[in-house]
């Protein structure tokens, strides 16, 4: 069960003389939502193509579902990617998508696309170019689901999306992953810029930040392994007991973000709080010397290991 | 195309109380075997971690009697499909009411209430309040208004029952660990 | 904290039975029927005209043409018909390349333009089986279209041969025959591919093709086609009137004099033979000049055909395996 849905070593994109992605190492293990988040122009594209077989590396290697190079027959197969703005093809319509996408693919659950087609209210025989935003990318969606893939890749799905449109699309997405009765769905892979609900969503996070892999990990140890101390200015430079992520202050009061669990001892005069996702990742992407990757035996339950400045 | 009759036109695996999930299942109606009596919400804005809601929600209806013995709370893939959560969220959030025993999962069939909530006896509860009371009085004493006292009471509440199921999922000892006092 | 199982799926071997071929039929159609139709409208109206023109031809041939020599005959074939055939033959020149560019040059310029090939190279049959698959499909279909066409335009000058107002070996009618035809139009597509595959956006690569097409259809007229086998030298002034000539030039005392062509041989006639009813050659050869001429014979028709032919079609095959060998190989 422990197989990496992502894993990559040393891997790098150049375009020209840019680096888009550089030493980028990872596993993504399978069963989790995993959100990969970064600033535009991190990487997360680049990243997200080189998985799915859409670009070669130029430095270092990446394989999927365990081991499979990307792009093969296999990976193909176990693998649906729904690129950035839903590409369809806009003249055809929604039925003829369906035809498309059964006769590409060795595997195509015609049932559950008409039925969810027609749970979501979009007409079959509509041009895809006429449907709303929406409902391109749920058409999407219900195709790459449809392949039954073990893995679903997402790129900037919800981007262009107003909130219900958003809201819906994520429901469908999570639907998928927790899959029926006990047996476990579809791994996913989202990527986003947009930092708020992520906690709602995602349970593995990386950061990407200029091409580099920053943060990581499970959600539930990044936010069990940060806290936020808050306490005197005056002090928040002595502090040294845990290694410190990043710094706010004001002209009295200062708040850290430490790498520190709930029994690590705090400071006298401190305050401990946890940290939330969106709040972390904030500090990262000020941060771009700080990083929170998982020590050996990536992938598992592992504490994350020390910061790196 | 003809669709199963089952599904509903325009909504996206919602679950109303009452009928069944975004499955083919029979129409809606009162309390039919595959529904649960209660719907999850979710408030994103409250600092609550999601699955601490969710266990709320569930201790809360089986206090105002909304769940009874043997109900069937709803299906992981519905909260899901309905409040747009991570499912690892809603395992969590059910692992934690079967710890605490008040629910028990059926393989196959879901997870189903087996106990009520320990009703806490009256003397008990007299106590309690009294207990309060004299600690509002030192707080008001010591210079805290209102917002401080509940600030303060919240962040108490809050590193309590993390530190209780932190300490449980690392499997050692709750330590009694000390706090600065602001 | 609990990570999902993973759902229990038939175990997926390394030895995974690829695509089927045959599924690319349907999605070629799917994908490309406007292209498809427009071919099949462009031929379609041209055929219906040459079937009536030509209808008429062969009608005004049978009863006015015996002999060939017949006023009403030569009246008809270098007046009207002659404008008819010629109209005809011009725009036809076109057609392989308006193929080429349309049907082939989109073929992947568009889905790259519209960023559709991150949906299709992403499906489970693999981005070059779907490129070889659709651009063989496409390829033989409009080969097989144009090929049909050109029966039928070689059936309306067949008159004009038999009545010997044009010869087979002609440059204007060369490549609009059967054999030829056929391979411009695949030529033309395998082109476009290319293009499309290069340069990524459609109407670049429309232009390109139709650029490309029109420089290799020349250089083949003005310079490859009559070297497909040596010339054949003579200085026989009573040619078959089906040989085309290739160069001519006239000689004195054994060398050089001037080409058939040009001031110097205008000169030469006006000084000798102004006031001569005979033929420029047969008056020339009267003062001492030779008249030379390569030419190639009209028997030689076919085999020049079959040569056009075949290394077109070397040229397509090695275009479409440059295309299908650039989709597996670059990166989007």
């Amino acid at each position: 069960m422990s197989m990496n849905v992502i894993e990559a070593t040393g891997l790098g994109k150049r375009y020209g003389s840019t680096w888009a992605l550089r030493e980028c190492t990872l596993a993504i293990p399978a069963g989790h939502v995993a959100a990969l988040v970064g600033p535009n122009g991190a990487g997360k594209t680049t990243l997200l193509n080189l998985a799915v077989g859409l670009a070669e590396p130029s430095a270092g290697g990446v394989t999927v579902l365990g081991g499979l190079p990307p792009g093969s027959p296999a990976a193909l197969d176990g693998i649906a990617f729904v690129a950035q703005d839903t590409p369809v093809y806009k003249n055809l319509s929604a039925a003829d998508m369906l035809h498309l996408t059964r006769n590409l693919n060795r595997r195509f659950d015609q049932r559950y696309a008409e039925a969810r087609l027609a749970e979501l209210g979009i007409p079959l025989n509509r041009k895809a170019g006429k449907l709303s935003g929406g409902q391109q990318a749920q058409l999407a969606l219900t195709l790459a689901l449809a392949r039954r893939p073990r893995l679903l890749v997402l790129d900037e799905p919800v981007a262009m999306l107003d909130p219900v449109a958003r809201h819906d699309f994520m429901a469908t997405v999570l639907a998928a992953a927790a899959g029926k009765g006990e047996a476990g769905g579809v791994s996913v892979v989202l990527s986003s810029h947009v930092l708020t609900e992520l906690e709602r969503v995602a349970d593995y996070l990386i950061l990407l930040s200029q091409g580099r892999v920053q943060v990581a990990g499970e959600v539930d140890d990044l936010l069990a392994s940060h806290r936020m101390l808050t306490g005197p200015a005056a002090e928040a430079d002595k502090y040294a007991e845990r290694p410190v992520v990043h710094v706010r202050r004001g002209e009295a009061q200062a708040h850290l973000l430490v790498r520190a669990t709930a029994d690590d001892p705090v400071p006298p005069g401190w305050e401990a709080h946890p940290v939330g996702l969106e709040e972390l990742t904030l500090a990262y992407l000020r941060e771009p010397g700080a990083a929170a990757l998982p020590g050996p035996g990536r992938g598992r339950h592992t504490q994350p290991s020390e910061v790196t400045q | 195309m003809d669709i199963d009759k089952g599904i509903g036109k325009g909504r996206v695996g919602v679950s109303p109380a009452g009928a069944g999930g975004g499955d083919r299942s029979t129409a809606p109606s009162g309390r039919a075997t595959a529904a649960s009596p209660i719907e999850f919400r979710l408030d994103a804005a409250s600092g609550v971690p999601t699955y601490l809601q969710l266990v709320h929600q569930v201790e809360h209806a089986l206090r105002l009697g909304y769940l009874k013995l043997g109900d069937q709370l709803p299906k992981v893939r519905d909260v899901v499909a309905s409040l747009a959560i991570n499912p690892n969220t809603v395992l969590k959030a059910y692992k934690e009411l079967e710890t605490k025993g008040l629910t028990a999962g059926r393989p196959g069939q879901g997870t189903f209430i087996q106990a009520t909530l320990s009703q806490v006896a009256l003397p008990e509860l007299t106590a309690l309040r009294r207990s309060l009371l004299g600690w509002l009085g030192t707080a008001d004493g010591a210079g805290l208004d209102e917002d401080g006292m509940v600030a303060l009471f919240t962040s108490a509440l809050r590193d309590f029952y993390e530190r209780r199921s932190g300490s449980r999922t690392r499997g050692g000892a709750a330590s009694g660990e000390t706090e600065g006092v602001a | 904290m609990t990570a999902l199982t993973m759902p229990a799926r038939p175990k997926h071997d390394a030895g995974l039975r690829p695509v089927p071929w045959r599924r690319m039929a349907w999605v070629t159609w799917r994908q490309h029927r406007a292209a498809l139709g427009g071919v099949a409208a462009l031929l379609g109206a041209l055929a219906v005209y040459l079937w009536l023109t030509g209808l008429q031809i062969h009608h005004s041939y049978a009863t006015a043409c015996h002999p060939a020599s017949s006023i009403a005959c030569t009246i008809n074939f270098t007046g009207r018909y002659a404008t008819s055939v010629n109209v005809v033959r011009v725009f036809l020149q076109a057609v392989p390349a308006l193929i080429g560019a349309f049907a082939g040059a989109p073929l992947l310029a568009r889905e790259l333009e519209t960023g559709t090939f991150r949906f299709a190279w992403t499906q489970g049959i693999g981005r070059w089986r779907w490129t070889l698959a659709k651009l063989v499909l496409l390829a033989v279909v409009v080969a097989a279209a144009a090929g049909a066409f050109s029966v039928l335009f070689s059936w309306y000058l067949r008159p004009f041969f038999a009545a010997g107002y044009a010869i087979p070996f002609a440059t204007d009618v060369f490549d609009l025959r059967e054999v030829a035809f056929a391979a411009w139009t695949l030529a033309a597509f395998a082109i476009g591919a290319l293009a499309g595959m290069l340069i990524r956006r459609v109407v670049p690569a429309i232009a390109a093709t139709l650029t490309a097409y029109a420089g290799l259809a020349l250089a083949t007229a003005l310079y490859l086609r009559q070297h497909y086998m040596t010339p054949l030298l003579t200085s026989k002034l009573n040619l078959p009137g089906s040989a085309w000539i290739v160069s001519q030039w006239y000689t004195k005392g054994g060398k050089f004099a001037f080409p058939a062509r040009g001031s110097q041989i205008v000169n030469a006639l006006q000084h000798f033979c102004s006031s001569s009813r005979l033929s420029p050659a047969q008056c020339l050869s009267q003062h001492g000049y030779t008249w030379w001429a390569r030419y190639q014979p009209g028997s030689r028709f076919w085999p020049f055909q079959w040569i056009e032919g075949g290394w077109l079609l070397a040229l397509s095959v090695l275009l479409i395996a440059a295309t299908v060998w650039l989709v597996r190989r670059r990166a989007a």
